[in-house]
This record gives C-alpha cells, sequence and structure tokens, in this order.
C-alpha cells in the first residue's frame, strides 16, 4: 500500500486542512520539521524538569520543612535529573543536530530520513512512557544514576524502578539510531569539496558525539538488561548474597555515565564555536586545535568513569588511574576555552543575544570545570562527593554550560528557523536574569556542600547554619524561572511583530546561512561546491589576503528545482514507535503483551524495510 | 554501458560523495556499537567467572564437542553467506536464494544446539537463571547471542522469500550484503565467546 | 536491463580490489583447521595454563581477523569502514580488560591487588 504522495516543493497539500496538516507533522520524514518537534519537546520537557527543580527549592528552602515527604523528594529529584538529561538536554542537542548538519555540511536530508522521523518517535513515546508514571503514582525513585541493589527486586518491590529503567531502555534506541543516522550523514552526504578539515567545528562537535551515543549506549543497555533480568527473572547480578556486586552495576553505568556528559557537553561547545566567530567576526582560533581537543575528550572520555566511584573503596591503584586520566582530561577542555578566548581577542565585536549566552558559557563552564578538577583528586572528593558541592559542580557545567550554549543556539538559529529575528531587548532580560538565578542558585551550594550538606535530603535540622544559602538558593530558582517567561514572551511576541530575518542576519560564516529563512524543503536548490572552511564568509568576502569574493553562478532555474526529489512522507516510523511501547511496556503488565508488541514490532520493522523496495510506479532504490 | 553505470551511481541516493553506500557505512557502525554491547556481556561474564558461591561449575556442564560443533556451523554458514554474494554479484537469483537458505538453516541449526544446551543444562545440571552467578552471566551472554543469531535467521529467510518471488536481484546487492555484514559478526562474537567462555579454563 | 545493473553494481559494489571465491573456500578452510587445533589443545596433557590461554587467544584471534578481513570484506573496504569498526572493537576490548582488572579477575598475570 502506497504512504502519502510525495511532498513536492510548492505542493499545498499538507496545509490545506487542520488535521491534513496534523497529519503532514506526524508523517513527516524532513529533517528541519523534525528538528522542530525534537526542540519543542525538549523544551516542554525542560519545563517540567524545572517545576520539579522548583518544587524541590521550596522545600528546601526551610528547615524542617513539610511541603513534600522524603518519598515523593525522592522521585522529585530522580525525575529531575532524568528529565533534564535525558527530555531535555539530549533531545535540545538532537534538535540542533537535525536541523543544522545536513544544512551546515550542504546536504538536503540526513542519510535515513525515515530513520530519523522514528527516532523522534520513539523518543517522544519513551518520555510520555516515563511520565506517565506520575499518573499512576509510581513515579521513579532510585536516583537518576539508580544505583543497585536499592533498586533490586527486594528493596524496589513497586513498579517505579520498572518505569525508569524501561524507560531509558526506550529512550537509549531512540539515541542509538539518531547516533547511526548522523554518523552516516556527516561521513557520507557533505556537499563537494567539503572535506573533513573543512567541516564547520559544530559539525566536528556533534560527530564526536555521535560516536559517544553509540559507543556509550550500549553499555547502559547491558547494566539495565542486567537490572530487568534480575527484577523480572530472578537473575544474581547484583545480588549479594549470591556473590554479585553491587559495583556491577556502578561501573557499567558510569562506563555509560561518562561519556554521558560529554554528550551532553559537546554540543554546546560546538555552538558556542560558531556563535563566537560570528559575533566577532573572525575565524575560530586554532579551529584544527579545538576539532583535535573535542576528538581526544571523546575518545579518553571512555577511561575516567570510576571518577565517580572514589568514595566505593576500589583501591589506591584504580583510584589513582582514574585520578590521573581525569586530571589528563581537563588539558584539551582547557585549551579549547583559551581558543574561543583567543577568538574575542581583536575581534570586532558585536554584542548580541546569541554572544552573551555564549559568553555566559565560557564563564560558567569553567567554574564548573574547576571544580570538576578539585573532585578529580580522591582525598578531596572524598570530602566532597555526594554534598552539595557536586550538585553545584554539575549544575555549573550541564546548566551554565549545556543550556546557556543551547540557549545561544536558539537565539543564534531562530532567525533561520524560524525567519524572524526574536526581540534583543527581551532576549537580554532573558540572559541577565538567568545569569544572576543560575548563579544565585548554584554558587551557594558549593559552599553548603563544603559545610557538610549531603545530596538528596528532603529537609534539614535548623541549627545546622545551612538556612541562609538555601533560601538564597531558593530564590535564586525562582528568578531562573522568571527568565524563562522572558524567552517565552519574546517567542510569542515575535511571531507575529518580528523583524524579517533574510538568508543572513548574523553576517555569518558558514553555508546554513547562504539561503532562505526559512529554508525550502529541498534546502539548496543547486548543492554548493565547497573550498575552504567558512566557505560562505570566503564567497562573501574574499579571503581576505587580496583574493576577490567569489562570482555568484547562474541564477537557479525551475527546471533545476524540478528535478530535485525528496523523499515522500510515510507513516511507519509512528507506527513502529507505537509497537515497540506496547512491547516494552507489557513487561510491566502481561507477557502476552510482550508478545503481541514483539511480533507487531516486527511486522511493522518489515513493512519499513518494504516500503522503499520495489515501490509501484518504477523508482526502486 | 559505463555512462549508464556512472549516471546510475550518481542518482542511486545511497551513495554519498565518497562513493560509498550509506547503508553500508551505517552497518559499520552498527557493528562497532554491537561491539561495546558484546563487550559488557563479556566483561561482566570475566568478572564473575570463579565467583559463584554454589551450583555447578563450568567444567561440569560444557560440553565442548557440542559447542565445537556449533562453532563450525557458524564459520561454514560465514562461507555459505560470500558464496551467496558472490552468486547475486553475477544475477545468479535462484543460487543466490539455495546459498541464502542454506546459511540460514546452518543458523537455525546453531540456534537449535544452544536451544538443546540450555535445555540439558537446565533439566540434567540443575544450573538455571537463578542458580549462581555463572548461570545468570552464561545464560543471558549466550542468550543475547542466540537472539542476535535468530535475528538473522529470519532476515535471511525473508531475503530468500524475496528471491522466491522475484523481488530480489543483482541491483539488491547491497541490501544482501549488509545482511551478510552482520551475520559475519554474529558469527565473529561467537569466535570471541567461543574461546574466552568454553575453550579457557 | 538486469546486465546493465550487474555492471553498475559490480563497479560500486565491491569496493577496491576483490577476494574471489577461491580465496573464500581457502579462508574456510584455515578456520576449520585452526578451529580444530583449538579443541585438540585442550586435550593436550601437560601444557602450562597460561600459555594454553594466550594460544587459544591468538588462534581466535587469527580466527577473527580472517573472517572480518576476508568475508566481511574489510581488508579491501575504504579504510572508513574500518575506523568505524576498529575504533570501537579496540575501546571495547580495553573496558573488557579494565572491568576484569577492577574485579580481579586475572589468573593469567599476576593477581593486581586493587
Amino acid at each position: 500500500m502506497a504512504t502519502q504522495a510525495a511532498f513536492m516543493p510548492g505542493s499545498k497539500v499538507e496545509t490545506e486542512t487542520f488535521w491534513g496538516t496534523v497529519w503532514s507533522w506526524l508523517t513527516t520524514v524532513d529533517h528541519k520539521r523534525i528538528g522542530i518537534l525534537y526542540g519543542s519537546s525538549a523544551f516542554i520537557f525542560f519545563l517540567v524538569g524545572g517545576i520539579e527543580a522548583l518544587i524541590m527549592r521550596l522545600q528546601l528552602a526551610r528547615p524542617d520543612n513539610t511541603l513534600v515527604g522524603p518519598e515523593r523528594f525522592n522521585e522529585l529529584f530522580t525525575m529531575h535529573g532524568t528529565t533534564m538529561i535525558f527530555l531535555a538536554v539530549m533531545p535540545l542537542s538532537a534538535a540542533f543536530f537535525n536541523y543544522m548538519i545536513p544544512l551546515m555540511i550542504g546536504a538536503r536530508d540526513v542519510a535515513f530520513p525515515r530513520l530519523n522521523a522514528l527516532s523522534y518517535w520513539i523518543f517522544l513515546s519513551g518520555a510520555l512512557f516515563l511520565n506517565s508514571s506520575w499518573l499512576f503514582g509510581l513515579a521513579p525513585d532510585g536516583g537518576w544514576f539508580g544505583y543497585a541493589n536499592l533498586t533490586s527486586a527486594q528493596f524496589s518491590p513497586r513498579h517505579t524502578i520498572d518505569f525508569w529503567m524501561l524507560g531509558l531502555q526506550i529512550l537509549g534506541v531512540s539515541s542509538m539510531l539518531a547516533g547511526f543516522n548522523f554518523l552516516v550523514t556527516i561521513i557520507n552526504m557533505r556537499a563537494p569539496g567539503m572535506t573533513l578539515m573543512r567541516m564547520p567545528v559544530f559539525i566536528w562537535m556533534s560527530f564526536v558525539t555521535q560516536f559517544l551515543l553509540v559507543l556509550a549506549f550500549p553499555a547502559i543497555t547491558v547494566a539495565l538488561i542486567l537490572l530487568m533480568f534480575d527484577r523480572f527473572f530472578g537473575t544474581l547480578f547484583y545480588a549479594p548474597a549470591a556473590g554479585g556486586d553491587p559495583l556491577l552495576w556502578q561501573h557499567l553505568f558510569w562506563i555509560f555515565g561518562h561519556p554521558e556528559v560529554y554528550i551532553l557537553i559537546l554540543p554546546a561547545m560546538g555552538i558556542v564555536s560558531e556563535v563566537l566567530p560570528t559575533f566577532s567576526r573572525k575565524p575560530l582560533f586554532g579551529a584544527p586545535v579545538v576539532i583535535y581537543s573535542g576528538i581526544m575528550i571523546g575518545f579518553f572520555g571512555f577511561g575516567v568513569w570510576s571518577h565517580h566511584m572514589f568514595s566505593v573503596g576500589m583501591g589506591p591503584v584504580a583510584d589513582a588511574a582514574f585520578s590521573i586520566s581525569t586530571m589528563l582530561i581537563a588539558v584539551p577542555t582547557g585549551v579549547k576555552i583559551l581558543n574561543w578566548i583567543g577568538t574575542l581577542w581583536g575581534g570586532s565585536i558585536r554584542f548580541r543575544t546569541p554572544l552573551y549566552f555564549s559568553l555566559g558559557f565560557i564563564a560558567m563552564f569553567t567554574m564548573g570545570g574547576l571544580s570538576g578538577v578539585m573532585h578529580a583528586s580522591p582525598p578531596v572528593d572524598l570530602q566532597q562527593t555526594d554534598t552539595y558541592f557536586v550538585v553545584a559542580h554539575f549544575h555549573y557545567v550541564l546548566f551554565g554550560g549545556s543550556i546557556f550554549g543551547l540557549f545561544s543556539g536558539i537565539y543564534y538559529w531562530w532567525p533561520k528557523i524560524t525567519g524572524k529575528l526574536l526581540d534583543e531587548r527581551l532576549g537580554l532580560w532573558h540572559f541577565w536574569t538567568m545569569m544572576l538565578g543560575f548563579n544565585m542558585t548554584f554558587f551557594p551550594q558549593h559552599y553548603l556542600g563544603l559545610i557538610g550538606m549531603p545530596r538528596r535530603i528532603y529537609t534539614y535540622a535548623p541549627d545546622l547554619g545551612w538556612n541562609f544559602w538555601n533560601l538564597i538558593s531558593t530564590i535564586g530558582s525562582f528568578l531562573i524561572a522568571v527568565s524563562l517567561l522572558f524567552f517565552i514572551a519574546n517567542v510569542i511576541k515575535t511571531r507575529r511583530s518580528g523583524a524579517v530575518a533574510g538568508n543572513d542576519p548574523w553576517d555569518a560564516r558558514t553555508l546554513e546561512w547562504a539561503i532562505p529563512s526559512p529554508p525550502p524543503v529541498y534546502n539548496f536548490a543547486r548543492l554548493p561546491q565547497v573550498q575552504d572552511r567558512d566557505d560562505f564568509w570566503l564567497q562573501k568576502y574574499g579571503d581576505g589576503h587580496g583574493g576577490a569574493p567569489r562570482p555568484k553562478g547562474s541564477p537557479v532555474t525551475a527546471a533545476e528545482i524540478a528535478a530535485i526529489h525528496m523523499p515522500p512522507t510515510s507513516y511507519w516510523p509512528l507506527l513502529l514507535a507505537i509497537a515497540l511501547a506496547v512491547m516494552v511496556s507489557g513487561l510491566m503488565i502481561s507477557m502476552v503483551q510482550v508478545a503481541i508488541g514483539g511480533v507487531l514490532t516486527l511486522v511493522l520493522m518489515y513493512k519499513f524495510a518494504m516500503e522503499l523496495h520495489r515501490p509501484p510506479g518504477g523508482h526502486g532504490h | 554501458m559505463a555512462d549508464h553505470a556512472a549516471a546510475h551511481a550518481v542518482h542511486d541516493p545511497n551513495i554519498g560523495n565518497t562513493g560509498l553506500d550509506n547503508r553500508k557505512v551505517g552497518m559499520w557502525a552498527f557493528l562497532g556499537s554491537d561491539c561495546m554491547f558484546f563487550g559488557s556481556l563479556i566483561g561482566t561474564y570475566l568478572a564473575y567467572k570463579g565467583k559463584s558461591i554454589s551450583g555447578p561449575l563450568p567444567h561440569e556442564v560444557f560440553d565442548i564437542p557440542l559447542t565445537s560443533y556449533s562453532a563450525a556451523l557458524l564459520l561454514a554458514s560465514s562461507l555459505t553467506m560470500v558464496l551467496a554474494l558472490a552468486a547475486l554479484q553475477e544475477n545468479r537469483v535462484k543460487t543466490a536464494a539455495r546459498w541464502l537458505f542454506v546459511t540460514a538453516m546452518l543458523g537455525l541449526h546453531f540456534v537449535l544446539n544452544q536451544v538443546y544446551e540450555f535445555t540439558t543444562f537446565v533439566l540434567h545440571h540443575g544450573l538455571t537463571l537463578s542458580t549462581s552467578l555463572f548461570g545468570s552471566s552464561f545464560f543471558v551472554l549466550t542468550g543475547f547471542h542466540g537472539a542476535h543469531v535468530t535475528g538473522g535467521v529470519i532476515w535471511l529467510l525473508m531475503l530468500v522469500t524475496l528471491a522466491m518471488r522475484g523481488k530480489l536481484d543483482a541491483r539488491d546487492y547491497t541490501k544482501v550484503e549488509i545482511a551478510g555484514l552482520y551475520w559475519h559478526f554474529v558469527d565473529i562474537v561467537w569466535i570471541a565467546i567461543f574461546t574466552v567462555i568454553y575453550l579457557i579454563p | 536491463m538486469a546486465e546493465h545493473h550487474a555492471a553498475a553494481v559490480a563497479t560500486h559494489g565491491g569496493g577496491g580490489g576483490h577476494a574471489t571465491v577461491k580465496t573464500y573456500i581457502n579462508v574456510a578452510i584455515v578456520l576449520a583447521i585452526i578451529t580444530a587445533v583449538e579443541v585438540a589443545s585442550l586435550y593436550v596433557p601437560g601444557v602450562p595454563g597460561s600459555v594454553l590461554v594466550i594460544s587459544l587467544l591468538a588462534m581466535s584471534a587469527v580466527k577473527f581477523f580472517l573472517v572480518v578481513g576476508f568475508f566481511m570484506h574489510l581488508r579491501y573496504d575504504h579504510p572508513i569502514m574500518r575506523a568505524l569498526f576498529v575504533g570501537p572493537l579496540i575501546i571495547a576490548i580495553a573496558i573488557i580488560l579494565a572491568v576484569m582488572a577492577l574485579f580481579s579477575a586475572f589468573v593469567l598475570l599476576p593477581r593486581v591487588v586493587l
């Protein structure tokens, strides 16, 4: 049975009716639409995770508070962490991978457009599955890292951990499929002349991230499989009574978990590496060095994982080995920071909102990196681990780093995606309120940690000296919430009355700015021929050594555009994602559902694979 | 004819500017990832080796002759797989389909041997998933490998069915090639498992 | 038409260089021989454990790379494919060894007390 007719440029089929529009979004395989889907979903879950945080901060604002009890607090910090990492930061990065990678490498779409859609729908089903736990009163409560054997059937008999465990498996499938897709896209679909070293640094950072995704997620997949078998089938992987070792979970989890934090930060670093040159009107200082540093961080990121385990008793040899590797990995990161500063130095700087967020990134991420290097020393870490000092550290790198970097990207690429500029004044209100609120929230937590406040406690006694800074921290968190209101207001306001962006509102350097905003469905009417890094800048201004701007070339003809063939829409990704969710959730309900879901999944995989195999009407692949 | 071939290659949306096929690059990336998956499972098995506090020991239950026979089956199936591909490249579809079918049957035989092995362990030796660390780690590791083989068998049989219906020919070389890559991978994982779990004392 | 397609396939289906059916059969024979030797070595009396382990690992490594290089065609393929497989393989092996060390699983080397 044929799926929807090919969406050809200029056709009006999709927008004629409301349900037609909905269906076109449900069956889209266009990387730009999928990017928007990821971005919108991620922002909503960012707000959900934020509300979970605000409730926690309200509870901790005063000693002996009774807003929420200990069980609810466990659920809140578990879901806040899981949501922010897997449902906010990662999909926000994915939104940029989806929208920007093909544009920046001069391609018309990703290597596997339907697989791309499948990744999104699997992500959404996993996110909804995980959050449905709230509705059943079974929100996960074992921490976002789910240490064994608290998560065993014996100590967590309710389905809370199952929601977490199965939800993460679903999300892992989504991430890995996307990782393969972008790997192949970046390797194989670059425009003619775009060698690897001519790729924009955002593409390089994304490239390394995809490797991390496909190599790190198998470790947590195995960790979760072992947990699932323990909980459902009575295996003994994490059972101390049978000789099992709960540390096996910690090792497998952090073998995933450490590359995961680089997955969370590298895209933001890539964004910053694009924004700084644009607003300094200078190329990235030492771009090859930044690229090699990114590669080193990715590779050596697999060798530091047990620095999350300095307090478990691995012994001096293991402690020392991981301590050294952790300190070493700070070097390429530091190199990047110097290169970013070197980019700004001597540049003709235009202060716009994207630049502010990138500058905020550099400052906040450096602070987070400094506290991180402190943790690299096991004796020092023994004081800091499991205290608010660590909470401060990772929020500086994840919020001050990733979130600030991602907002930089949002403000930077918003005009390209929507065709309208965001308002600068509201943008600055957002930035400064967020800077103030963020630092108010998390800076005092360094101090609170050092004077002894542990993590994951739902309340504290009034005579410990923690009261004042907890209150300040809570006020700061509400300032963060206010800052987001500025952003939301900006989005709403400029939907109608925003200034038209045009192709290249920032006078930027990379290929995505050479095409209209928003881009046509086929991206490039004529695929670019790339001659250098920052090729678009060179097209505009020449090479700065006397070489003239490049001649424009003949205008694109209607015949050329008519000859472009874009992939048709498809409903198999959506259906397959639903079948997968049915199968996985059945593990908590009945094996009959697992079997039905499994058969359905296999059948739909077959239909998915056969859709483009000898379709009627010729064009077989 | 060369022009037609060149034009066809340029028009083929699966071929990138590197001259490589997207699906082949994607399959190699997937196999790299699967190395990490099996690496984690093998690491778990080796971490727990010798640490079970009760239950039968590996050398008490392993049937080396049977397992060696199974290993030989998979190695043979890798040979039949490349023979299928060689036939398909010359558009000898019926021959290719036969070799694909033999490959699938060899794989099926492997899986049935494993089912027999698992049943023997449970019924004759009292070794189950929950008996000991050995039981848990052995069944999960080899079970997931067996699941990979089963998936491969299904994939191969689907290709055979397509060929019988006239819907598979030399144009689909890359599709069969990536099935072959997956199949060989499953074979080399078994080489690793066979040596590390069964042979090494 | 099928000949056109076959020709097209031949130009881009095989990558640079190609193994022949004869090569495949030779490789298969070598694989069978090595497997036989591996199994037989278990029954040879008086071999020290460490020697047995090293030789078994070496023989399997040879089998592994024969299948990867010839049957999976990696020997003749674009270096990108090699990188996509060998890099992760190295990381996976390193992690297996690290986990073994962390769980004191080494019986071959002097026991490292961690």
